[in-house]
């Protein structure tokens, strides 16, 4: 169910996706007609499409769903994924992710897991996803990554090592990955660490033909067109329930403009 | 204090590579031997402790009755309960005051501490019961799980040795076929240390260091044994090199049996450090003769591991913060360790030098 936030856009938001999607969402059963059509996204996030990712093919994901097989979804990385900021754990962006997918991909079961764990580094959280998939054998693993390692200092191709090992072994084991990355903070936009983990995650998506989520680019562009909106929570730096909101938003643009990307050209991150 | 043996220095050593291993990203983490190893120095941490437990109750408190032997231990339970209390409100406090005088409120992140700040009701009854962990800080819950079930591996040895271990492997194997953890809560999941599978690894140290059942074949076929363990620590290393892991897709079920999961301590990890503590059985004696002092050190550590392992969790907590200020480097990050592995010395003579200064004050005619 949608859940109404702060900024009233929440059930309202989530009802406006849908109608929009519901029109690309439809195809799914009967051949997309329109493969890779932008779904409207809400007034507060809208951003262009480039800013939020280049579509990725999604095989496993688009798999399950065409079956009519319950979607599973592991949403795993650190304080992002678990919701620090937001008002309430629903309205973190795995729940509101999975309110807009199933309003947008009527009939599909799609069931998001939340292993959020704040502050973890990848090295760690990778560990975790090992554990996760053998309990639970996800259809796509979205993995918010990349502040914590820039903060720890983790040096960069120990970092790059972790995450493309990880990458490597979903694949091998048949299960879609999408990189979240990390958020635009005027904190962080001068620590060279947090840039080059920035750089890098693009640069691995792109290596590795996966889905990767701009974070950063999209809500640079909402920071900068529409100042008086605020996706942060008070401390600049965790997301607000409005943050969580776009995220959402924008992952499920990203999830829904690749699995109806007919032949999804390679990312080009 | 007791003299140097080959339980406090391979405890020493294990101490010693937790502290670097637990400052990511240090530069001197690529020396240690997880790097060479499926297995690392948390499997040996336990296995030593099932071992020490072992010493203890077939030496000091083998004649004590079985509610002398549980109080002993469960006051020992408490005592490690206590000091993961005081050591994770250490590191909360810490990474406070790192958030607060470098207006870094990121920092309040690290290591699922938020829940401390953001939940307080729900995070501080977590923390009490363990439920809520620190990352980096998750081993002595496990440890305090184990030595608190300690009086029932023990007094089930004494009541019918084969049970206990045939208890522990029925345990571990469900706690492998049904994915059974224990949870975590505030924050959902589950524990990353899991006691209903590691407990496996503590039973087989308690098992191994006695004179008799499994001991004591082992110390009879030790040269066979040692040839089989020779191979095993040889794959290990080259997992351990080439970060292998087994694909869940392609092992059959129930697939825990065949990853090599750290979680629940899946048996190729629970066999390569078995191997290692194969061929390694013995060698203190050539190690001890050849680095004397280096040993002695480790010794000392190892036989305040209690003390030593909260003062390393600490200390790594501020290489951490070191780092995140000053950024990475050779020069800086061989200042930690090196500063690092003298402060654990230090903390564990004072403990040494408070122990001999009460009990030679206990010998002195009581005055004002």
């Amino acid at each position: 169910m949608a859940r109404q936030n702060a900024y009233g856009i929440g059930k309202a938001a989530a009802l406006a996706l849908a109608a929009g999607w519901v029109s690309i969402a439809c195809p799914l059963a009967q051949e997309a007609e329109a493969p890779g059509a932008a779904p409207p996204l809400s007034p507060p996030c809208d951003v262009p499409g480039q800013d939020i990712a280049a579509p990725a093919t999604l095989p496993n994901l688009a798999s399950a769903l065409q079956k009519g097989e319950k979607a599973r979804i592991l949403a795993i990385g650190s304080s992002s994924t678990l919701g620090n900021g937001a008002s309430s754990a629903s309205m973190s962006y795995p729940s509101q992710l999975e309110t807009i997918l199933e309003h947008a991909l009527k009939g599909a079961d799609i069931v998001i897991v939340n292993r959020g764990v704040p502050g973890e580094i990848a090295e760690t959280t990778a560990e975790r996803i090992r554990n996760e998939v053998a309990l639970r054998k996800p259809d796509l693993v979205l993995w918010q990554l990349g502040t914590n390692d820039a903060l720890a200092r983790i040096p960069l191709p120990e970092f790059e090592d972790t995450v493309r090992s990880t990458i490597r072994w979903l694949k091998e084991n048949q299960i879609d990955v999408v990189l979240v990355g990390v958020q635009y903070t005027t904190r962080l936009v001068r620590d060279a660490n947090y840039l080059a983990i920035r750089e890098s995650l693009q640069k691995i998506a792109a290596e590795e033909k996966i889905l990767y989520v701009r974070r950063y680019d999209a809500m640079r562009f909402i920071a900068q067109r529409r100042a008086n909106l605020q996706l942060l929570a008070g401390d600049n730096f965790h997301l607000n329930d409005l943050g969580y909101h776009c995220m959402a938003e924008h992952v499920a643009h990203a999830l829904i403009v690749s699995l109806f990307a007919k032949r999804a050209k390679p990312a080009q991150n | 204090m007791r003299a140097p043996n080959e339980i406090d220095f391979w405890r020493g050593f294990a101490l010693v590579t937790i502290f670097v291993n637990h400052i990511p990203g240090l530069y001197f983490e690529r020396f240690t031997f997880r790097n060479v190893s499926l297995s690392d120095s948390a499997e040996l941490f336990v296995f030593l402790a099932g071992w020490a437990m072992r010493k203890l109750v077939d030496g000091p408190a083998g004649a004590l009755p079985a509610k002398w032997l549980i109080l002993r231990l469960e006051s020992r339970a408490f005592q490690i309960y206590t000091a993961q209390l005081v050591v994770t409100e250490l590191a909360i406090a810490m990474l406070a005051a790192a958030a607060f005088y470098l207006d870094a409120p990121f920092l309040l992140d690290w290591h699922n501490a938020s829940a401390v700040f953001n939940s307080p009701v729900e995070a501080h009854i977590g923390l009490v019961l363990l439920s809520h962990q620190l990352g980096y800080f998750n081993i002595l819950p496990l440890y305090v799980v184990l030595i608190f079930i300690g009086p029932a591996v023990a007094l089930l040895h004494r009541a019918k040795a084969p049970l206990l271990l045939a208890v522990s492997v029925l345990v571990y194997a469900a706690a492998l076929v049904f994915g059974l953890n224990l949870p975590t809560w505030p924050v959902e999941g589950s524990w990353f240390f899991n006691p209903l599978a590691w407990q496996i690894i503590f039973v087989l140290g308690f098992l191994l260091a006695g004179e008799d059942g499994p001991g004591r074949f082992v110390r009879r076929h030790s040269l066979p044994l040692r040839w089989l363990a020779l191979p095993v620590a040889v794959l290990g290393a080259a997992v351990g090199m080439t970060n292998f892991s087994p694909d869940p897709l392609f092992v059959p079920e129930p697939k825990l049996f065949f990853t090599f999961s750290k979680t629940f301590l899946s048996p190729a990890r629970l066999v390569h450090c078995l191997a290692l503590a194969m061929l390694f059985a013995g060698s203190f004696k050539m190690i001890a003769y050849w680095t004397p002092r280096p040993s002695g050190y480790l010794c000392l550590l190892g036989r305040n591991s209690l003390v030593v392992f909260c003062v390393l969790s600490l200390l790594s907590l501020c290489g951490q913060i070191f780092r995140y200020v000053y950024g990475e480097s050779i020069v800086t990050d061989a200042l930690i360790v090196i500063l690092g592995i003298l402060l654990l010395g230090m903390a564990a003579w004072l403990a040494e030098w408070r122990d001999r200064m009460r009990m030679e004050l206990a010998k002195q005619p009581l005055s004002l």
